[in-house]
Parts: C-alpha cells; structure tokens; sequence
C-alpha cells in the first residue's frame, strides 16, 4: 500500500471511530484496515480518546425503577436450572387451582373465637413451609398476618390472591415482610372467599399470579 | 463478565451496578429525556445480558463494550424520532454528586477524576474541534450531515475530528506519563 492510499484513508479514521461515516464508507474504511497496520496502529492510538468521551460527561442518577425492571426481566429470564430456588413450570390459573387443592388437602388450621383479643373476629391459623398465616375475619374483611417470612429481594413485593367461587382476584393492597419476617394485608371483602394465598411479585404487583405461593390457606365457609 | 455470560443473574446485577451509572449518564446525554433513557438504557442491558457470550476481552472493556451498545441504541433512538437533536452544552456540572452510594468505589473515583480531566480536554479544545466531535459522537451525525450542518467542507469536518482527538489522546498521554 501507498503512502497516498494510506493517507486519503487515514483521513477517515477519526470519523470512523466517532461513528460519523455513512454507512458504505464504513464498509470501505473496514476492508482498508483490515490490510493497514499502520491505521491499525493509529485506530489503538485513538481508542482511549475516544473511550473516555462518555466518561466526560454530566452524571446523571438513575431511577431505581431502572435497575428493578431490569432484574425482574434478568431474573425471568433465567433457565430454571439456574434459578435460586428451583421452580416448576407455572401456568398460573391453571397451577393456582391445581396448588390449592393440593396445599389445602394437607394444612392443617386452627379456628378460634376472638382472634387476638379483636372482638367479635374470627381467626384461622395455618402453618406450612415455616411460615405461619393467620387470618382474622372481622365483619365482610380480614386481615391477613404472616410469620417467618423471608426477607425479599428489592425488586419483589408480597402479594395476596383470594379465589372466590373458582376465580382467583388480587388484594389490591400489596405488602413486604419486616425486619422480623412479619407481614400483613388487609383483604377488604372476604365473602365467598374459600382460599388464600400469597406470592412474591414484581414492585407494582401482578395481575396474576406469577410465581408458586409461598403460602396457601384454605378459609371455613 | 464470564458469569454473564453465563447467565448469572448476580454477576449481572454487579454488571449494573458498576456501569448503570454512565450507562444511563450517556443515553440520557444522547436522547435528552429520562424516559427515554431508561428505556434504552433498559434495552441495551438487556441486550447485553442475552448476549453476554459474544464478549470479547481482547478487544476491549466490558465498560467499553457496554457503553458502545448503549450509543448505537440511543443513536438509533434519535433516528427513529427523526430530526430530534441532543442539546450540547458540556456546562452543567449539577448532578455530578448525584450517584448511587454503590458507585462511590475506588476505582469509580479514579474514573471520576479521569472524567474530569476529560471534561477538561474537551473544554480546551477550540470550539470548532469539540462540536464536530460531539454533533458525532453524542448526536450521531455522520460528517456529512455535520458539513450541512455547520456549512463546512466534509474534509474541513473529518480534519477537526481528527485534530481534536488528537489533543484528547495527546493530554491522557501527558496524563499517565
């Protein structure tokens, strides 16, 4: 090669490198450095200038809400065999009902009067996976109390289901454990309400639920 | 990176919280909405997390590697909503302080302090040298559309490029010697 083909070429590097050729230059500029050490040279000469451009600038924060879509998507995108804690394929009507029938037929609950000394409430007691769920009706609600939950990733929230008459409905209100593994949701109207669960779901909440509850209660009619 | 690579959703969260910072900085630069650069920058994570494997050490930074895609998407960001320019001042040095406690590491301070001789060099570069480059790298003209811009020769454009990483690359040589 030349010194003038060189050089009629090495006129382009830096538009090369700050991605300012067009489209068919660029094709051009490739096959050329393909066969010039001498660009080639230049181009690794160049490449700490022009890797520091998006170093000079402004910061800005991120919002959190970035980093938490973020690792929801990462984390659903996960092959099962990788995930933490191994999860079976989830369907999540279908698997809710089959769930639920087959967590109730083995919970035991406890059915009080006066649940913690709130008068006039009923309550329900089940344990299961080292969780305990207590449910304590007063009036057309209740509230839902959980123990010896683990603590969440950020991103995750609590969220309660109630199946009624063989559908399952969110409880608006979505909820985190504390400190001590304690939780605790409002569920405003639980007429007809034969089951209780509980899953972990993206911040927001689901629609449906998303992943196996981590604890289920069968509730007396 | 390699853990990446493989899928490893911590190592990806470590991959965040290292570059999300610049990452987002740079797609925010480019785009000029937050929106927006939370969308890209979402994307261009993503991207890399399913394209972990294609990673190449030997041709550079994951740093650098991960900034390129968040350019190229935000680049293409802006030509998808056709005719909408980033602004193009380098003055406003507000949100510098504003980073996540995470990113307050060593090596992020001496990349702080690397930047900032950056913003210097860019600073000292005549006029015409820092806004061809920045109409190129931030705005994602070509030269030609820069010459049209600016009512230059497109030799005029390619030689202020080149004279102004020059100077860049001349003060970082300066720097480490």
């Amino acid at each position: 090669m030349n010194d003038s083909e060189h050089t009629q070429w090495s006129e382009d590097l830096a538009a090369y490198m700050l991605g300012a050729l067009e489209p068919g230059e660029t094709a051009g500029f490739e096959r050329h450095l393909d066969g010039c050490e001498r660009c080639q040279a230049e181009l690794r000469w160049f490449e700490p200038a022009v890797q520091t451009l998006p170093e000079s600038i402004e910061r800005q924060k991120p919002p959190r809400s970035l980093r938490e879509n973020l690792m929801v998507e990462v984390r659903a995108d996960v092959p099962p065999a990788k995930r933490p804690r191994p999860r079976w394929s989830w369907r999540p009507a279908m698997a809710f009902a089959v769930m639920v029938l087959a967590v109730a037929a083995v919970a035991g609950y406890e059915i009080g009067k006066g649940g913690g000394g709130e008068e006039g409430a009923s309550t329900v007691i089940s344990r299961s996976d080292g969780i305990t769920v207590k449910m304590v009706r007063k009036g057309d609600g209740g509230t839902l109390r959980l123990t010896g939950v683990d603590q969440l990733p950020p991103e995750k929230v609590l969220e309660a289901w109630v199946q009624r008459e063989g559908k399952v409905e969110p409880v608006p209100a979505l909820f985190v454990p504390d400190r001590e593994g304690r939780a605790s949701t409002q569920i405003e109207d639980m007429s007809g309400v034969d089951t209780v669960m509980v899953t972990e779901e993206p911040q927001g909440g689901s629609q449906e639920p998303t992943s196996p509850p981590i604890v289920t209660m069968s509730v007396p009619q | 990176m390699p853990l990446v690579g493989r899928k490893d959703p911590e190592a990806f969260e470590v991959l965040y919280d290292r570059h999300g910072g610049v990452a987002y900085s740079l797609a925010y630069r480019i785009v000029g909405n937050r929106a927006a650069a939370e969308e890209v920058t979402q994307e261009a994570f993503i991207s890399v997390w399913r394209s972990g494997a294609r990673f190449d050490a030997a041709r550079g930074s994951v740093r650098s590697w991960l900034l390129s895609v968040v350019r190229n998407r935000a680049i293409d960001f802006l030509r998808s909503k056709a005719g909408k320019a980033p602004k193009l001042d380098f003055d406003d040095d507000s949100a510098l302080e504003q980073r996540p406690a995470a990113e307050r590491t060593e090596e992020e301070a001496l990349r702080r302090e690397t930047a900032g001789e950056i913003r210097g060099a860019l600073g000292r570069l005549p006029g015409e040298q820092s806004k061809v480059i920045e109409l190129a790298y931030f705005g994602g003209f070509s030269h030609s559309e820069i010459a049209e811009i600016l009512s230059l020769p497109m030799g005029t454009v390619k030689g202020r490029m080149r004279l102004g990483l020059e100077k860049i690359r001349g003060e970082l040589a300066e720097g480490l010697a």
